[in-house]
């Protein structure tokens, strides 16, 4: 028994992207596209947002939203690349996702304490968060030489595939086994569908509220990590672009906006799609300025695709 | 209200007595010191790179093909990637990608990697940071793609081995270009405020140093009156308006470049109701060039030639595919405009017309 | 015959005051098993709150409520639910972009294995056994809420609330939005509820639907208790009279 109706609506995220990759691989064969190295790059260089999608599936799933996630994401690059100075590679970790967990108490408590709304909240903690950044180091830039956390972290490979490619992956199947196949996903859900009916019914609509922006935050430090690691260095621009990326991909893979439903492997894909997007239209050949015009345009397109309101929405 | 009234009084210039003239003309003083590349290197200026016309004939020959890697997408990157494109032309190179990383470290990172699938012959690039970027240049380097650097050189990447050569405006001149310029401005005497980058930043540097340099020894006469430290350039209205509030006698100012500190203390100034304070500042930037049309408080603006940089870094793209030795550290003439030489300064600096609204200003 | 067993639900002189407002004054009601009692009356006169007072939305200012002859404080909804109180609200507290079967358990999911996964076969099939009893016409439980009608939705929250309800089954205008043959098929399911055993409290509008469905009927007028009457013996005019105040 399939215990999933098939709504046509979510495989159109597959389908796009089987239609961007057949699009630039008939393109650009003879430009390195389909090369082994070109695609893997894909990976590596989509990986951080991948991480960071997972979780804000499940913040938009809740119906709420974490627009501190850039600031998050430089402000722990640099912390982790700071301690690392002086300590060990664990303790400088350590240190980084702290600064995550710390920016996602802060919303969580905001948010459910304080009742204000996700939105005003992470934009408020975005601005003070990047502030932080730029003070830290005085807008210098950290360098890190312990081979042994940028091979782990973002520069390694374990025979051709890249390290990040696991992070990725184990990124996505955890979030698919919570968001999918535990309680915690379904009353995330619920929460966000309709936050009255699912306390009604018992869920602790606080504690799902506080716990997804817990993970937002985590996620973004686990992004600014592995930055840090791929570049093998943390600069205070890390990340700062990164939000409208990740909720893009999130969106375009299967998550409501405003809450209620959502995909773990959709936020996969679209996050994919972004990163294809952004390699292809730049192999084409296509100036800055063309890339950002067609970028624009193609998301509208998926997004157009994937997010058309289902029929029957009867009260 | 108030301000609005005094701001727009000082758009006129024509009722403040102490006005200097925008037309007057500025001396060159003596030069103190010359440019020197981040590690110490001597300069080498573009008008010396030359290939014969054996040597194009080679490069044409080879079929080769480049990549841009820009940091941002602006008036000066566009005018680069025209000089480059130009000269390219002329040697049979094909441009087959172009990117901006919008200022984001991993961006370029992305970037250059994504680049290194269409295996270019030649990379030209501006870095976005000497810190964090090494890493994407090390590995184009080690397939073999000649890079050629403008403006910084990351961390660790050595001469000759990882990169060509690093090509960047004469720094020294433009800071002293823009200490002759604004000692005119006060008409030699009076004081004035130093707005300089601070920041370990090579290039702001030198030219900040540049300055403060000619002024205090060419210009004795000339005070220093204020020194300001702008961390991020975002800031430096609100800086400005500190200091311009603790310092009202200030004749002139010089700021580190136009966009967005320059403005900034443009807008502090018109906020003030600040009729009389001269700007000085590196970087042609329209809403400077608009004031300074108008005849307002922008008085030079000390351009760098990206154009001709542009067409160095294509020439030294040259010298690494003939595998003929580039001079380490190569350096573009600057220029000083005023509203006298305005349209011919956009011309030569940037290879293109001011923006309508300074045309318009111009009476042109 | 009024049956001589303890109510399973007894509301004892029960005043809510919010505020400056006086909402319920002393009303004395009560519910035994496999009975439907209709709470009627007009707009304002306190139905709504008596039935979150049982509910555990608000503890009453003053009076009793007793569950099996025991008085009971609830603190919160939840603490109402685990003494077995279910309510169906008016907008059905349903999960609309989930499938029927994740809805009927929510909150309350059944896991399986040493992880604790969701056991989705086994809601559904739970689920589809619950439907079938109560002649609720749904094709599949894996069809979303969003996908079904008014009544279909309306059969989903009372299936639900039968499944958990050990006690009591509170009702709060449930066929208000449906048309005349939903509002049939939904009056049988309750009817099969009550003749399953379960205590009923329904606040109904309609009183045809009260003649219809109720066993005894309880009339309030602003805040206070004005009669209550066993349906059989009572008639339509005189409820509307007891409503209205025109004696």
């Amino acid at each position: 028994m399939s215990l999933r109706t098939v709504e046509p609506r979510r495989y159109v995220v597959y389908v796009a992207f089987l239609l961007i990759l057949a699009f630039f691989a008939a393109t650009l064969h003879d430009d390195g596209f389909l090369s082994q190295t070109n695609l893997l790059n894909i990976v590596r260089q989509t990986t951080p947002v991948t991480v960071m999608a997972v979780a804000v599936v499940f913040v938009l799933s809740a119906g709420e939203i974490d627009l501190s996630l850039g600031s998050v994401v430089a402000l722990s690059a640099l912390v982790t690349a700071y301690v690392m100075q002086s300590q060990s590679a664990f303790l400088a970790v350590a240190a980084g996702l702290g600064v995550g967990l710390g920016v996602g108490v802060v919303n969580g408590l905001f948010v459910t304490l304080l009742r204000l709304p996700s939105f005003l909240v992470t934009l408020a903690t975005m601005g003070l968060v990047a502030g932080l950044g730029r003070s830290i180091t005085n807008l210098e830039s950290v360098a890190v030489e312990n081979q042994d956390f940028t091979n782990l972290f973002g520069s390694g490979n374990v025979g051709p595939i890249p390290g990040l490619a696991f992070w990725a992956l184990g990124a996505v199947a955890l979030g698919q086994l919570a968001f999918r196949h535990r309680r915690f996903g379904a009353h995330v859900v619920a929460t966000g569908d309709d936050g009255v009916a699912a306390r009604a019914s018992g869920i602790r609509v606080d504690r799902v509220r506080f716990t997804v922006l817990l993970v937002s935050g985590l996620a973004a430090a686990l992004a600014g990590i592995l930055y840090t690691g791929r570049l093998q260095g943390a600069s205070y621009t890390l990340g700062a672009q990164d939000l409208l990326t990740v909720i893009a991909a999130v969106v375009i893979g299967g998550t409501r906006l405003f809450g209620g439903e959502g995909s773990i492997i959709g936020a996969l894909v679209g996050s994919l799609i972004m990163g294809t997007l952004a390699n292809g239209l730049i192999l084409l050949g296509l100036s800055s300025s063309q890339q950002l015009i067609s970028q624009g345009a193609l998301l509208l397109l998926a997004i157009s695709l994937t997010l058309r309101e289902p029929r029957g929405e009867t009260p | 209200m108030f301000a609005l009234a005094a701001a727009s009084g000082s758009l006129s210039c024509t009722s403040d007595k102490e006005a200097t003239s925008p037309n007057v003309a500025i001396k060159a003083s003596k030069t103190l010191g010359t440019t020197h590349g981040p590690t110490g290197q001597k300069a080498t200026p573009t008008s010396a790179l030359e290939l014969t016309s054996g040597e194009a004939a080679e490069v044409r020959a080879g079929h080769h093909t480049a990549a841009l890697a820009w940091h941002e997408s602006s008036d000066f990157t566009t005018a680069v990637t025209a000089g480059a494109r130009d000269e390219f032309k002329k040697l049979g190179i094909q441009v087959v990608a172009e990117t901006s990383a919008n200022f984001d470290a991993a961006k370029q990172k992305s970037d250059v990697e994504t680049i290194e699938a269409k295996k270019p012959s030649v990379l030209l690039t501006l870095p976005v940071d000497r810190v964090v970027t090494a890493s994407a240049y090390k590995d184009a380097a080690r397939r073999g793609t000649k890079i050629v650097l403008l403006s910084e050189v990351p961390q660790g990447m050595e001469y000759g081995r990882d990169y060509v050569n690093l090509v960047t405006d004469d720094l020294f001149q433009m800071g002293k270009r823009a200490a002759d310029a604004l000692a005119a401005a006060v008409g030699d005497r009076g004081k004035v405020g130093y707005f300089f980058h601070d920041a370990h930043h090579y290039v702001t540097n030198e030219r900040d140093r540049a300055f403060l340099e000619t002024i205090t020894v060419n210009h004795p006469t000339v005070e220093v009156g204020a020194r300001v430290g702008i961390g991020d350039p975002n800031q430096a209205q609100d800086e400005a308006n500190g200091v311009l509030v603790e310092n009202p006698d200030l004749s002139g100012v010089y700021v580190t470049f136009s966009q967005p500190p320059g403005e900034g203390v443009l807008a502090a100034l018109r906020a003030n109701g600040n009729a009389r304070t001269k700007i000085v500042s590196l970087d042609l930037d329209e809403p400077l060039a608009l004031d300074m049309a108008k005849g307002g408080h922008t008085f030079a603006l000390i351009a760098d030639k990206p154009y001709d940089l542009g067409r160095a870094m294509a020439i030294s793209a040259a010298y690494g595919l003939l595998g003929k030795k580039a001079p380490a550290f190569v350096v573009g003439p600057a220029m000083t405009v005023t509203k006298s030489n305005l349209v011919q300064g956009y011309r030569e600096s940037l290879h293109r017309n001011p923006p309508a609204s300074v045309m318009n200003a111009l009476g042109k | 015959m009024i049956p001589a067993t303890t109510p399973v639900v007894r509301v004892e002189r029960v005043r809510k005051e919010f505020r400056a407002v006086l909402a319920v004054d002393a009303v004395t009601l009560e519910v035994n098993p496999g009975e439907i009692v209709a709470l009627v009356g007009d707009n304002g006169a306190g139905k709504s709150t008596v039935v979150k007072c049982i509910a555990g939305v608000h503890p009453p200012t003053a009076g009793r409520i007793l569950l099996d002859g025991q008085p009971v404080h609830f603190a919160n909804p939840l603490d109402a639910r685990s003494h077995g109180i279910e309510v169906v609200f008016q907008d059905l507290a349903l999960a609309k972009a989930q499938p029927v079967y994740m809805n009927m358990f929510l909150g309350r999911e059944l896991v399986k294995g040493p992880l604790r996964l969701l056991d989705r076969a086994s809601m559904a099939a739970e689920t589809k056994r619950l439907l079938a009893e109560l002649d609720v016409r749904i094709d599949s439980p894996q069809q979303t809420i969003r996908d079904l009608s008014g009544g279909q939705r309306q059969g989903v929250a009372i299936a639900r609330a039968m499944h958990w309800a050990r006690r009591l089954v509170l009702m709060d205008e449930p066929t208000a939005a449906l048309g005349v043959g939903e509002t049939a098929r939904v009056e049988e399911q309750i009817r099969r509820m009550r003749d399953r055993g379960r205590a009923i409290l329904l606040v109904s509008h309609s009183l045809d639907q009260v003649f219809r469905l109720a066993d005894r009927i309880c009339v309030l007028r602003r805040g206070r208790q004005v009669g209550s009457r066993r349906t059989s013996e009572a008639t339509g005019d005189e409820i509307v009279a007891m409503i209205t105040g025109l004696r």
